[in-house]
């Protein structure tokens, strides 16, 4: 294994807010953009620390396990990676294509069928036209949706969404896949064709960071575990 | 530009954001596509029918229905954008939360796919010309500009609502209000030449008010616009796009977080 680092936080916190309406984030964004001074980043009323102090590093091609109870900051980690969002302080340096497997069909429109949403989603998660045209018979033979490919979405069966999601998002090109509880899904049948395919991803080199409260199965794929417990790191 | 740039890896996302919305709209709907010249054609016939014949008024001296149908179109195209623009980044919340793309893709779709329906109604908008017979001019071609400044206002306009309406979801409220404010504020269903001097500069800076009634100066009248109005509202419409696109792209990383 390489140990050229692909995915670096250093002394990483983040902020969220409890309130409803957040009329305060928008007027510190806007005085932030017209005085050009950093934004505030200590915390004020009715705002707490998701993520506190965080910093680890990720070689190429290795496979993070990352554990701890709801509400610890794990989902927070992967949207910082994917960049959904941004740290209040500290910096992060991720250098590849990343795909966000963070919640399975998150692009999938129920009206559209099968074949519509391989090039709605697989675009949304970073696919050309062209590589999905390339792919798309790959990505209906592994989804076995074959019969159906050209029915609307919403008449699948939830097992038959998730294969197809599933499917999809595991054929993108990036370099980087974060997989957010997606062991949890599906029958036993398909948690094993998850399992197996992401071995295949990483067998190709892929760098995988995994999200599950299930470290046996953790145990079985990751090459490190992480720890997060109310926005903390530990490593094992 | 600014937004070409940031847009270029992500082209193929707004096409399939394009196409998307357009299977949207044409599944299961009888008519499909002619719903794009329905709209614009029936508002026209509506107004011809109440100012033409109901209360008789006379604005110019060619037919209503060129006069309404050139000032519909461009309203159509701007206020469907604009609509579609509000709720488009708060609705697709579970897009935003969870992968991100440049999230100007979205109201940017709802531009392009008006701009479809426009250019639609503008070949019925040509055939209702030759209809009645107007001269073709050289002139006609600073339809090419106006169409151009329309297209930027609308984009500025739909990326700040949509914008907002992430933090303030009174901002959808406040819209169709705005909408109907702005409808009067333009001359859709007079014209600028009836308004007396006092209101006219105040009327002006409604981009769409210069728009709107030089498109029909440069079409059915066969005139030029008007140099300086044109300099000076292009400037004003420029400067609106790319101090809303800077404000977008700051506040644009908050979205995930607020939404």
């Amino acid at each position: 294994m390489s140990s050229e680092t692909i995915i670096e936080f250093r002394d990483v916190w983040k902020k969220y807010s409890k309130q409803q309406v957040l009329n305060n984030s928008l007027r510190e964004e806007l005085v932030a953009f017209i005085t050009g001074k950093r934004r505030r980043d200590d915390l004020s009323e009715g705002e707490f620390w998701a993520l506190r102090d965080i910093s680890f590093a990720v070689g190429n091609g290795e496979c993070i396990g990352l554990h701890g109870p709801n509400g610890s900051g794990k989902s927070t980690i992967l949207k910082l990676i994917s960049r959904v969002t941004y740290p209040t302080r500290g910096n992060i340096t991720v250098s590849g294509r990343v795909a966000p497997l963070i919640e399975l069909g998150a692009g999938m429109h129920l009206d559209l069928t099968g074949m519509e949403n391989i090039y709605m989603n697989g675009t949304i998660l970073g696919l050309s036209i062209r590589e999905l045209k390339y792919k798309v018979d790959e990505i209906i033979e592994f989804s076995d949706l074959k019969d159906f490919i050209n029915v609307p979405v919403k008449k699948y069966s939830s097992g038959m969404y998730l294969r197809l999601a599933f499917s999809i998002a595991v054929h993108s090109p990036a370099e980087i896949f974060l997989f957010d509880e997606v062991l949890a899904v599906g029958d036993e049948d398909f948690q094993g064709q998850c399992l197996s395919k992401i071995r295949a991803l990483l067998n190709k080199g892929k760098t995988m960071i995994v999200v599950s409260h299930d470290m046996e199965k953790l145990g079985q794929i990751c090459t490190r575990l992480l720890g997060v417990t109310v926005g903390v790191m530990s490593a094992d | 530009m600014l937004m070409i740039r940031r847009l270029y890896d992500y082209k193929d996302l707004l096409l399939v954001f394009i196409w998307r919305e357009l299977l949207i709209r044409y599944k299961q709907t009888l008519i499909g596509v002619l719903w794009a010249v329905l709209q614009p054609l029936s508002l026209m016939g509506l107004f011809t029918f109440i100012f033409g014949i109901v209360l008789n008024t006379a604005h110019k001296d060619y037919p209503y229905v060129l006069f309404f149908y050139a000032g519909v179109l461009p309203w159509t195209f701007f206020s469907g954008a604009a609509n579609f623009a509000v709720t488009s980044l708060s609705g697709n919340f579970n897009l935003i939360t969870k992968i991100y793309f440049p999230r100007e893709i979205i109201p940017l779709s709802g531009v392009a796919i008006n701009l479809i329906d426009y250019v639609v109604g503008f070949i019925v908008y040509l055939l209702l010309m030759a209809f009645y017979r107007i001269p073709l001019t050289w002139n006609f071609l600073w339809i090419v500009p106006l169409i151009c400044l329309l297209v930027l206002y609308t984009t500025s306009v739909s990326l700040l609502l949509a914008a907002l309406n992430v933090y303030y979801r009174d901002v959808k409220m406040a819209s169709a209000f705005l909408m109907l404010f702005l409808f009067f504020a333009t001359p859709v269903i007079y014209s600028i030449d009836t308004v007396d001097n006092r209101w006219k500069l105040l009327l002006f800076l409604n981009p769409l008010t210069f728009i709107v009634e030089s498109m029909r100066r440069v079409t059915i009248e066969g005139r030029g616009v008007v140099p300086w109005q044109m300099a000076l509202e292009t400037a004003g419409v420029l400067l609106l796009y790319v101090l809303v696109y800077r404000v977008f792209t700051r506040i644009e990383r908050a979205f995930a977080d607020v939404i």
